[in-house]
């Protein structure tokens, strides 16, 4: 054990505790991260000391007359310090304190046991392979997932519970206060504001919510979170832009990886667009419709990542993308049928008299259609990712309340169950958006085409 | 008159969501029956009953959406 170790330890744990002292100023109270940091220091000081103390007391006896008054200042150093943790004890909460006390101790235990580990074969095996490795990390942070929601929503429910007048809980400091950082005096207060708060308040903590709960009430934290949907729509654009990117940037004949998978993925839904609109069209509106099912995909999987939101789970991204679809389809019919043709579809095409005595009621009837198409769009994909994602919270909430007699920070993740079901909703829900829209494409293309399409299909 | 909103809507939203979801089951039933029995006399076809078979479930479902929808938006007036 070197003088360097000890230095190693010292920043590691000054890093670790100024994080968590941040967490803890934003999920429990400001005294508390102060407690955290106090007990924090104060072990550092009692370390550094000792540390004098012993390197003085083994030096040979030459210097002995230079390590006298050393022994003694860290002696007298020592003293005062007892003196300060008396005055501190009083003054911050104890619990903090000795958790910040205990921090070097535990980053020592920490580094030797990850000392230990790295020298084991079970690590090397690991290690070995770079796929290996990243399944433990993907199932680490899976873990992590599990955990992280559990803490957050336990929280909000002990600080209902503590509303009730349950001293006990309000006692323990950082298990009553709501996620926003209110102090812990008034123990009523978060929770009535938990329930007044309609946003937000009932899904799992994401990146956005965590930044807003930290900086409690500061303008831009409001505007992030008023925008949060579209910040994660332009994140979900971002990464499949990327991906693709990565994907098309370097192309082989034979593929590997990801562009096999992205080339899969783009012969299967041309195909797929083509069976419908038959291959001359689907040339034609691939590009949208293929854009449509690879983000809206990505957009509904992002929730089910750590720390992320699925856009889609609000109402003004989906509805965006019916008006784009429902804008681009009326585009198509104008273009395709000119203003005479689109005005005669909407009149349902009459032929005879008797179809222009209908004519009248069809027009109503067909606009009321048209218009409709982006409003069951929208609310379609909106009400299947919102009630997988509400499903999820219940689950989770249940799993908390489960444990909740106990005090426990983490629930049963009941929720994990519904991971799968959340995939097939997800694809399905994309699949479907694509499907409708190119079905609305059909309608609106010009009639005779059909019969092509029919022969074309009954060629191949 | 002593009318009390709250608990009407709080008894109502669950039952029209309730009504929706038996509407649309019916719905659903009756569609997978059909393309079941297309796919067992006519395996062939698969591919294009099932692609179908989704759409049209997609929009049957799309009414216990809405009802879900419509209960989200008076979700919060339930005091």
């Amino acid at each position: 054990m070197s003088l360097r170790y000890f230095k190693n330890v010292r920043s590691v744990t000054i890093a670790l505790v100024v994080v968590t002292a941040i967490a803890a100023a934003t999920y429990a109270t400001p005294l508390s991260a102060l407690g955290l940091l106090a007990g924090a220091a104060w072990s550092l000081v009692n370390l550094a000391l000792l540390e004098i103390l012993i390197v003085a007391l083994l030096t040979p006896g030459a210097a002995s007359a230079r390590a006298l008054p050393r022994v003694a200042w860290a002696l007298g150093g020592m003293a005062l310090l007892l003196l300060g943790l008396a005055w501190l004890l009083f003054h911050l909460p104890a619990l903090w304190l000795v958790a910040g006390f205990s921090a070097p101790l535990a980053v020592i235990v920490l580094k030797a046991a990850s000392g230990a580990l790295l020298e084991s074969g079970a690590w090397r095996a690991l290690a070995k392979s770079p796929w290996r490795a990243a399944a433990v990390v993907a199932a680490l942070i899976l873990t992590a997932w599990w955990l992280l929601p559990a803490r957050s929503l336990g929280q909000r429910a002990d600080g209902a519970a503590g509303a009730h007048g349950d001293s006990a809980v309000r006692d323990a400091p950082g298990l009553t206060t709501a996620a926003h950082g209110e102090a812990p005096g008034a123990a009523g207060e978060p929770a009535a504001k938990a329930e007044g708060e309609d946003e937000g308040s009932d899904k799992f903590p994401n990146v956005i919510t965590l930044i807003t709960a930290a900086n409690h009430g500061a303008r831009w934290a409001k505007a992030l979170h008023f925008w949060e949907p579209i910040v994660f729509s332009l994140a979900v654009g971002l990464v499949v832009c990327i991906t693709g990117f990565v994907a098309s940037r370097n192309p082989k004949m034979i593929p590997g990886g990801l562009q096999n998978g992205a080339e899969m993925l783009v012969e299967k839904l041309y195909e797929f667009v083509g069976g419908i609109l038959g291959h001359k069209n689907a040339r034609r509106f691939f590009p949208l419709l293929g854009t449509l099912f690879v983000y809206i995909f990505a957009m509904n999987l992002f929730g089910l990542l750590p720390l992320m939101d699925s856009p889609t789970s609000n109402l003004n991204i989906t509805f965006a993308l019916g008006l784009t679809v429902f804008v681009y389809v009326q585009y198509v019919g104008i273009r395709g049928l000119g203003i005479v043709g689109y005005v005669d579809h909407m009149l349902g095409s009459p032929r005879d008299v008797l179809g222009w005595m209908v004519a009248p009621l069809m027009f109503p009837i067909h606009l009321m259609g048209e218009l409709a198409k982006p409003i069951s769009l929208s609310c379609r994909l909106f009400g299947n990712v919102f009630g997988e994602d509400m499903l999820l919270v219940g689950f989770a909430s249940l799993g908390i309340g489960m444990l909740s007699f106990a005090h426990s920070p983490v629930g049963i993740p009941l929720h994990a169950i519904f991971f799968p079901l959340a995939l097939l909703t997800s694809t399905l829900q994309a699949f479907v958006f694509t499907v409708l829209s190119t079905i609305y494409i059909l309608l609106m293309l010009p009639h005779e085409e059909h019969g092509h399409e029919e022969e074309a299909q009954r060629a191949h | 008159m002593n009318f009390d909103f709250h608990a009407a809507l709080a008894l109502g939203l669950p039952i029209g969501i309730g009504v929706a979801a038996i509407g649309s089951g019916i719905g659903l039933g009756l569609i997978g029956q059909g393309a079941m029995q297309g796919i067992a006399r006519q395996p062939e076809a698969t591919g294009k009953i099932q692609i179908n078979m989704i759409i049209m479930a997609a929009l049957a479902e799309a009414l216990t959406i809405y009802a879900f929808v419509v209960m989200l938006m008076l979700n919060k007036k339930i005091g």
